[in-house]
C-alpha cells in the first residue's frame, strides 16, 4: 500500500482551516461565544489532525515502499528558460521530511486543542487559530519541499505567522508605554530576517554551481563534482568546490542561527515570550525553532563535503566545526543566562535556546540522527514544559481574579509569570504539577526519560570526536539540571509568597488532558525511538524486515542521511550513520543531572526565597549572576547596535538627505543660483547686450527657417500631427485657464 | 490595433469635452466615463496580449509608417517581450487609478479626469514607440498632465512639489535629446531596429550618448543620488498621482535603460555597468535607512521606492537573462505593491486628513479588513516568498551573482544588495506597526470606517497579482523570455567584437 498521491492534503487542510476561520471564524464567535469558540478551535484542530494522519499514513506508505523517497510534483513556479532557472512547488516524501511531518502535526495537534481552553474569551479568538493554521502550513511546506527555495518559503513564512502570533497582543502596553508585544515580533523577524540573507546568498550560491535548487540533484552532483575535483565556474567568477560549498555552509549556519536561535542571533527568542503560552509551545520550542536543525541534517551531504575536504573557513576553522562550536556555545551561554530570570517563561525561553544549541552542536559533529533524535524528544518535554507553564501561569491569573473581586487586595503590578510570586503550587495544581515534574526530569536527563537518551548520544559523539565541545555540552547539562530544580522549587513547593499564589486553581481538562499525552510521550519517547544498546541489531532487523512495527530512529533516518568520509580512494560511503553509546558518558551525565538537581532543590533553593522580596542566593555569586544576568548580547543589541542605528538613519534621513542634500543643494545652490542668473540676464543682459543679440538672433532665425521648411513636406499626416499637437495645447490651456 | 491601444483615451477625452451639448453635465458622469474609457484600453491590452506570441523575440504588432521622412523620422509602434508587461501594467494601473480617484476628487472633476487620460495616453506612447523621435514626444507629453495632477489637486506645498517634478525631469530629458538627434542625424533615421543595426555608426561616441540617455532615465527612475524630486512629488501628488507615478511613471526610466542604453550602446553599458550598479546598491541601502525615520508614511512609501528601483537597476545592470527578466518583473511588482500602498494611504487620508504616523496607530480594531490586506501589500512589498516581491527580488539577486558585467567577484554586489532584505523589514514592520498595531488611543481613529465596496475591489485587484505573481510566475517570465534571449545574445555578440 502506498498512498504518496495524498502527500499534498497534507498542506491542504491547513489552508482550508485557515481561510474558514479567517473568512467566517469571528462570525461564529461573535454570535454566541460558547459553541463558536468550540466551532472555530475545534476546526483547526481536526485540520491539524487531519494533517497528522496524513503523515501518518505517509510513515507507512513509506514503510511499504521499502523507504524510497517519493517526489509528488505540484506545479512549476518560477521558470525563465532563458536563464534555465526552473523551480517546481514539489513535495519530497523521505524518511526526514515524514519524521518532521509527524513531529509538527502531532506536536501541534495537541497545542491546538490546548489552546481552545488557554485562549477562551480571548476577543480575536479565531485569528488566532488562523494564525495557527496558517503557521502550520508554512511549517508543513519547510519540511515538505523538495528544494531549497520552497523550504525557504516556509522558512520565511513560519518567521511571519511568528511575527504575527508574538504580536497578537499588539496593543498591550509595557510599564513604560511602549507596544512590547508588537515590539517583540518586530525584533524576532528582523533578527530573522538577518538569517534569511545568508540563506538567499546560499541559494544563489547554490544555484550557479549546480544549477538547480532541488536537494537530490544538488547533494548528487555535489558529490560526482567533490570526486572528480573540478572547480566551480559561473560568470568570471571561478573557485574550487570545497571553498564554495564552505561559503555556503557557513551561510547555512547563519541562517539557522537566525531561525534556531543560535549565538549572536538568540535575542529574538526570549522576548518572543511575550506571545499566548500555546505559541511559544509550538512555535518557539518544537517547532519552527528547530528548523535551523533540519537545514543543516537535511543538507548533511554539503557539511561532510567541507569535512572530508578540510577546507577551512578564514584558514581558521572548518565550517562544520564551526556549526559545532556555535551550538555548544550557545547551550552553555544560554543554560548560564537561564538560571538568572525569574519569569517562569524567559527560563524556559533560555532552556530552548541552551537546547537548541545541542542539536546544533550535534549536527555541526555530523551526529545527524543524534540532532534528530533530541529534536523529536525535545519537541515533546519542552512542549510540556510550555504547556505546563502556561496552565501555571492560568491559575495564578485566575488566583489574582478571585482576588481582586473577593476584596480590595489589587496590585495593578502583579506579574503572574514571576516566580517570586509563586510557591507551594503542587497543592493547588496537582495534575500540573506531576505532569511539569516529568517535564522537567526528562529536560534535565534522568534515567529513562525521553531528553537521557537523546542528550546523552550528543555527548557521547562529543566524547569520541571533540572534547572541547563535549566539555561546554556537559556543563550546559549541569546548568540544564540545575535551573530546572530552581524552577521547581520556586514554583511548585515552599510556601506561597503571593496571595495569587494561595487562590491558584487546577487549569480545564481540556488544558490538562493534552499535557498528559506529552508526559506520556516524554516519558517513553526516548526509550522507544533509540535504544542506543539495541540500535545496531534494530537496524538489522529492519534491512531484513522492512514492514517491522518499531523502527529505531537511526534505521529509519539512514534512508536520508548519507554517511561517508574521504579516504585516499575518494569518497568512500557507509553503510549508515555510525552510532556511539559510552556507559561512562552515560553515567557521568547521569550523576551530574542528579547532583544539580539536588544541587539546586535541596540546598540553594530549599525554603528560599521566602518572600516575593527576598534577593536570589545566587545573587551573592558576583560574576556569574551579574554577568549573565546583564544579558551581554542582548544589552549589546539594545543599547548599542539600536541606538546607533537610529542616530544613523535620522541622520541620513533629516539630516543628509534633508537639510544638505534637499534644501541646501537643491534649493540654495542650484535653484538661487539659476534664479540669480537669470535675472542677470533679464536685468544686465538683456539692456547692455541686446544689439548684438539682435544681430545674432536674425540670423538665427533665417536658419531655423530653413529647418522648419524641411518640415513642410505637404503630407497630411505631418498637419494632423500638428493639429494633434495644438489641440493638446490648447486643451491644456483651457483646462488651466478654467480654475 | 497599438494605435488604437494609445490614442483611445482620446475618444474619453472627447466625450467629457461634449458631454455638455447632449447631457447634464455631472461629475458622477464624467467618472464613469473616465472609468469605461479605461476599462476598454484595459480590454484592448488584453486583446494585445492574446495576441501576442511569446516564441518571437522581435517586435510584434508593427504599425510603421513615413512622418517627416526627410529627416527619417516616422510613426512606428510595436510590442515586444521587453514592453508587454509595462503595457499592461500600464492599462491596469490607470484603470485603478481612476477608480481610486472616485470620492477623493471634489474639485474641478472634469479637468482632472481629462489629464487622467491624457496621462494614460503619454504613458502607453513611451511603452509602444519604436522611434526616438516619436518616444521622445510621447516622454515629454507625459509630464504636462502629471504636472497638473500634482500642481491643482494636490497637497499643501503642490505647486513647489509639482514645478521641481517638471524642471527636474525637463532638464534631465534635454541631453537625452541632443543624444537622439546626434545618432538621428548620423545614421538618417529615428527607427531603433535600424539604429541598433547601425550602431556601428556612432560606437566611438556611445559613451556620450549613453550617459546623454542615462541621465534622463536616471531622474526618472530615479538613482541614487537623482532622486530629490521624487519625496516631493509623492508626498504633495493626489492618491491617483502617486499610483500612477509609482506604478508607471518610474517603470518609463528602467524601461528606458532596457530598450534603449543596453542595445544601443552595448559596449558603454558593460563599462558603465559596474559604476551604475554601485550607485544601484547604494540605492537599495539608502533608500531603505532613510524610509525608517520619516515621519509621514507617504513619504516612507516615497523613499522605499528608491530602495525598490535599486534592485530594478542592478538586475538590469546584470546584463543577462535572470537579471534583466528579474527587472523587468520587478517593475511589474513595484508598480503593484506600492501603488496599494499608496492606494492604501489615500484611504486613510480621505478619512483623516493626515499622512502623519504620529495620528495614527493600533488602528486593526478600528478597521480589520483594511489592515489584514495593508499587511498582505506591506509584506509583498517586503519580498515574502509566496507574494510577488520575492520573485523579482530573487531572480534579480540571481542574475547578478552569475553577472560578468560585474567582473570575477559579483557576490560582493549581491551580497550587499541582500542586506535590502533585512533593511526592508526594519522600515516596513515599522511603519506597519505605527499605523495598525499598538493601542487604539486616539478618539478620532476610533471613527474609522473599514473598507467600502469600491476600494475592497480595488484592493482586491491589486491582491490577486500580487498572489499570482508570487505563486505561479512562469506565464510572466515566458512573455518575456525570448526577447530578453535575443536581446542579451545581441549585447554578447557586440562584445565579442569589441576590443
Amino acid at each position: 500500500m502506498n498512498a504518496f498521491g495524498l502527500a499534498p492534503l497534507i498542506l491542504v487542510f491547513p489552508v482550508i482551516g485557515l481561510l474558514l476561520n479567517g473568512f467566517f471564524g469571528r462570525r461564529f464567535v461573535d454570535a454566541d461565544r460558547k459553541t463558536g469558540e468550540k466551532l472555530s478551535g475545534g476546526f483547526a484542530s481536526v485540520m491539524a489532525l487531519s494533517s497528522f494522519a496524513i503523515a501518518v499514513l505517509m510513515f507507512f506508505s513509506l514503510r511499504s515502499h521499502e523507504f524510497h523517497a517519493e517526489v509528488i510534483n505540484l506545479f512549476n513556479w518560477i521558470v525563465v528558460p532563458s536563464a534555465k532557472l526552473q523551480i517546481p512547488w514539489a513535495i519530497q516524501v523521505d524518511t526526514l521530511s515524514v519524521t518532521m511531518m509527524m513531529v509538527v502535526t502531532g506536536v501541534g495537534s495537541l497545542i491546538h486543542i490546548y489552546a481552545i481552553g488557554y485562549m477562551h474569551g480571548d476577543p480575536n479568538f479565531s485569528r488566532f487559530f488562523t494564525y495557527l493554521n496558517l503557521f502550520l502550513f508554512f511549517m508543513l511546506i519547510l519540511v515538505t519541499g523538495n528544494n531549497f527555495l520552497m523550504l525557504f518559503v516556509g522558512w520565511e513564512g513560519v518567521g511571519l505567522c511568528s511575527y504575527l502570533l508574538i504580536g497578537f497582543w499588539f496593543d498591550r502596553v509595557d510599564k513604560n508605554g511602549l507596544p512590547m508585544n508588537a515590539n517583540a515580533g518586530r525584533k524576532a523577524f528582523v533578527a530573522n530576517r538577518v538569517g534569511d540573507l545568508a540563506m538567499i546568498l546560499a541559494m544563489i550560491l547554490m544555484f550557479w554551481t549546480f544549477g538547480t535548487l532541488e536537494f537530490n540533484t544538488v547533494f548528487q552532483s555535489a558529490v560526482e563534482l567533490f570526486e572528480e575535483g573540478h572547480m566551480v565556474h559561473f560568470g568570471l567568477f571561478s573557485a574550487t568546490l570545497p571553498a564554495v560549498l564552505t561559503a555556503v555552509t557557513a551561510l547555512f549556519l547563519m541562517g539557522a542561527a537566525g531561525k534556531s536561535a543560535q549565538i549572536p542571533l538568540y535575542i529574538w527568542l526570549p522576548d518572543a515570550m511575550a506571545g499566548p503560552t500555546p505559541v511559544s509551545a509550538l512555535i518557539h520550542a518544537a517547532t519552527m525553532v528547530t528548523s535551523g536543525i533540519y537545514l543543516i541534517v537535511r543538507s548533511n551531504v554539503l557539511f561532510e563535503i567541507v569535512r572530508a575536504s578540510g577546507e577551512l573557513l578564514f584558514g581558521i576553522v572548518s565550517s562544520a566545526d564551526l556549526v559545532a562550536y556555535t551550538g555548544a556555545a550557545t547551550a552553555l551561554v544560554a543554560g548560564l543566562i537561564a538560571f538568572t530570570q525569574f519569569d517562569i517563561k524567559k527560563v524556559l525561553a533560555y532552556s530552548t535556546v541552551s537546547q537548541l544549541g545541542f542539536m546544533i552542536a550535534a549536527a555541526g559533529m555530523g551526529a545527524y540522527v543524534a540532532a534528530m533524535f533530541h529534536l523529536i524528544t525535545h519537541a515533546f518535554f519542552k512542549g510540556l514544559l510550555f504547556l505546563g507553564s502556561g496552565s501555571v501561569i492560568h491559575g495564578m491569573e485566575h488566583g489574582h481574579h478571585h482576588l481582586a473581586h473577593g476584596d480590595d487586595h489589587h496590585d495593578d503590578d502583579f506579574d503572574p509569570q514571576d516566580m517570586r510570586t509563586m510557591g507551594g503550587l503542587r497543592h493547588k495544581m496537582n495534575s500540573t504539577f506531576i505532569v511539569y515534574t516529568i517535564g522537567a526530569l526528562a529536560l534535565s536527563g534522568i534515567f529513562p526519560l525521553a531528553g537521557f537518551w537523546s542528550k546523552d548520544e550528543i555527548l557521547a559523539h562529543g566524547g569520541e570526536h571533540n572534547f572541547a565541545v563535549y566539555l561546554m555540552l556537559t556543563i550546559a547539562a549541569f546548568c540544564t539540571a540545575f535551573y530546572m530544580g530552581r524552577q521547581l522549587q520556586m514554583v511548585f513547593f515552599g510556601k506561597p509568597r503571593h496571595a495569587a499564589a494561595e487562590h491558584a486553581e487546577e487549569s480545564s481538562p481540556l488544558m490538562v488532558i493534552p499535557l498528559w499525552i506529552l508526559a506520556g510521550l516524554s516519558v517513553v519517547g526516548g526509550f522507544l525511538l533509540n535504544l542506543p544498546f539495541l540500535t545496531e541489531s534494530l537496524a538489522e532487523a529492519n534491512h531484513n524486515h522492512p514492514t517491522g512495527i518499531f523502527l529505531a530512529l537511526e534505521g529509519w533516518l539512514e534512508h536520508s542521511i548519507q554517511a561517508f568520509h574521504l579516504s585516499e580512494e575518494g569518497i568512500v560511503h557507509l553503510p549508515h550513520t555510525p552510532i556511539v553509546f559510552s556507559p561512562m558518558v552515560a553515567g557521568l551525565s547521569t550523576v551530574l543531572a542528579v547532583g544539580a538537581l539536588l544541587l539546586a532543590f535541596k540546598l540553594v533553593y530549599r525554603d528560599r526565597p521566602q518572600t516575593a522580596d527576598e534577593r536570589d542566593p545566587l545573587e551573592k555569586i558576583p560574576f556569574v549572576w551579574k554577568f549573565f544576568a546583564a544579558l551581554p548580547f542582548e544589552t549589546l543589541f539594545m543599547k548599542g547596535f539600536i541606538p546607533l542605528f537610529n542616530k544613523a538613519s535620522h541622520w541620513l534621513g533629516h539630516t543628509l538627505d534633508g537639510t544638505i542634500w534637499h534644501d541646501f543643494v537643491h534649493e540654495r545652490v542650484i535653484r538661487d543660483n539659476f534664479v540669480g542668473f537669470a535675472s542677470f540676464s533679464a536685468d544686465v543682459l538683456d539692456t547692455n547686450g541686446v544689439d548684438g543679440l539682435v544681430n545674432g538672433s536674425a540670423k538665427a532665425v533665417k536658419r531655423l527657417a530653413n529647418l522648419i521648411r524641411r518640415s513642410q513636406t505637404g503630407y497630411a499626416r505631418n498637419y494632423a500631427l500638428s493639429v494633434f499637437l495644438g489641440a493638446v495645447a490648447l486643451v491644456v490651456y483651457f483646462v488651466y485657464m478654467a480654475n | 490595433m497599438l494605435t488604437i491601444l494609445t490614442f483611445l483615451p482620446l475618444l474619453g477625452v472627447a466625450a467629457i469635452l461634449l458631454l455638455k451639448f447632449f447631457e447634464k453635465e455631472t461629475d458622477e458622469l464624467i467618472r464613469r466615463i473616465a472609468l469605461g474609457t479605461s476599462a476598454i484600453v484595459f480590454v484592448v491590452s488584453l486583446v494585445v496580449l492574446i495576441g501576442f506570441d511569446t516564441s518571437v523575440g522581435g517586435l510584434q504588432m508593427v504599425e510603421h509608417f513615413d512622418w517627416i521622412p526627410s529627416w527619417g523620422i516616422s510613426y512606428y509602434l510595436g510590442v515586444d517581450g521587453l514592453s508587454i508587461l509595462m503595457v499592461l501594467l500600464t492599462s491596469f494601473i490607470s484603470l485603478l487609478a481612476v477608480a481610486a480617484s472616485w470620492t477623493a476628487i471634489k474639485t474641478q472633476v472634469k479637468q482632472y479626469y481629462i489629464f487622467m487620460l491624457l496621462m494614460q495616453l503619454g504613458m502607453m506612447g513611451v511603452f509602444l514607440a519604436q522611434d526616438l523621435f516619436l518616444f521622445y514626444v510621447f516622454w515629454e507629453f507625459t509630464l504636462i498632465p502629471m504636472y497638473f495632477l500634482i500642481g491643482i489637486w494636490g497637497g499643501s506645498n503642490r505647486v513647489y512639489a509639482s514645478i521641481k517634478f517638471f524642471l527636474y525631469t525637463m532638464a534631465g530629458s534635454l541631453l537625452m535629446l541632443l543624444a537622439i538627434l546626434y545618432m538621428g542625424i548620423t545614421n538618417n533615421t529615428f527607427a531603433v531596429p535600424d539604429l541598433i543595426a547601425g550602431r556601428e555608426a556612432f560606437a566611438d561616441v556611445q559613451n556620450i550618448l549613453f550617459l546623454g540617455f542615462a541621465i534622463a532615465f536616471a531622474i526618472k527612475v530615479p538613482i541614487f543620488p537623482f532622486h530629490s524630486w521624487l519625496p516631493d512629488a509623492h508626498t504633495e501628488a493626489p492618491t491617483a498621482g502617486s499610483i500612477i507615478l509609482a506604478g508607471v511613471l518610474l517603470k518609463m526610466g528602467t524601461y528606458g535603460f532596457i530598450r534603449f542604453n543596453l542595445p544601443l550602446f552595448p559596449g558603454a553599458a558593460a563599462h558603465y555597468a559596474p559604476a551604475i550598479a554601485v550607485l544601484a546598491i547604494i540605492g537599495i541601502i539608502y533608500g531603505a535607512i532613510v524610509s525608517f525615520p520619516q515621519k509621514d508614511v507617504k513619504k516612507l512609501v516615497a523613499y522605499s521606492s528608491v530602495s525598490h528601483l535599486g534592485f530594478v537597476m542592478l538586475g538590469i545592470f546584470s546584463l543577462n537573462e535572470a537579471g534583466i527578466q528579474g527587472a523587468l518583473l520587478q517593475g511589474v511588482n513595484h508598480g503593484l505593491s506600492t501603488g496599494a500602498l499608496f492606494f492604501l494611504v489615500g484611504v486613510l487620508y480621505e478619512q483623516r486628513h493626515t499622512r502623519m504616523f504620529a495620528d495614527y496607530g493600533g488602528v486593526w480594531k478600528a478597521m480589520p479588513v483594511f489592515s489584514v490586506l495593508a499587511l498582505i501589500v506591506t509584506l509583498s512589498s517586503m519580498g515574502l516568498p509566496g507574494l510577488n516581491g520575492f520573485v523579482g527580488e530573487f531572480t534579480i539577486l540571481l542574475g547578478s551573482m552569475g553577472a560578468e558585467s560585474l567582473g570575477p567577484n559579483p557576490w560582493i554586489y549581491t551580497a550587499f544588495a541582500t542586506t535590502g532584505v533585512i533593511l526592508a523589514a526594519v522600515y516596513l514592520l515599522w511603519m506597519f506597526q505605527r499605523v495598525f498595531m499598538g493601542p487604539l488611543d486616539n478618539p478620532e481613529n476610533k471613527k474609522l470606517r473599514d473598507l467600502n465596496g469600491r476600494e475592497l475591489a480595488i484592493m482586491l485587484a491589486f491582491l490577486l497579482f500580487i498572489f499570482w505573481i508570487g505563486i505561479a510566475p512562469s506565464g510572466y517570465f515566458k512573455l518575456m523570455d525570448s526577447s530578453v534571449a535575443s536581446l542579451v545574445s545581441n549585447i554578447g555578440s557586440s562584445l565579442v567584437v569589441m576590443p
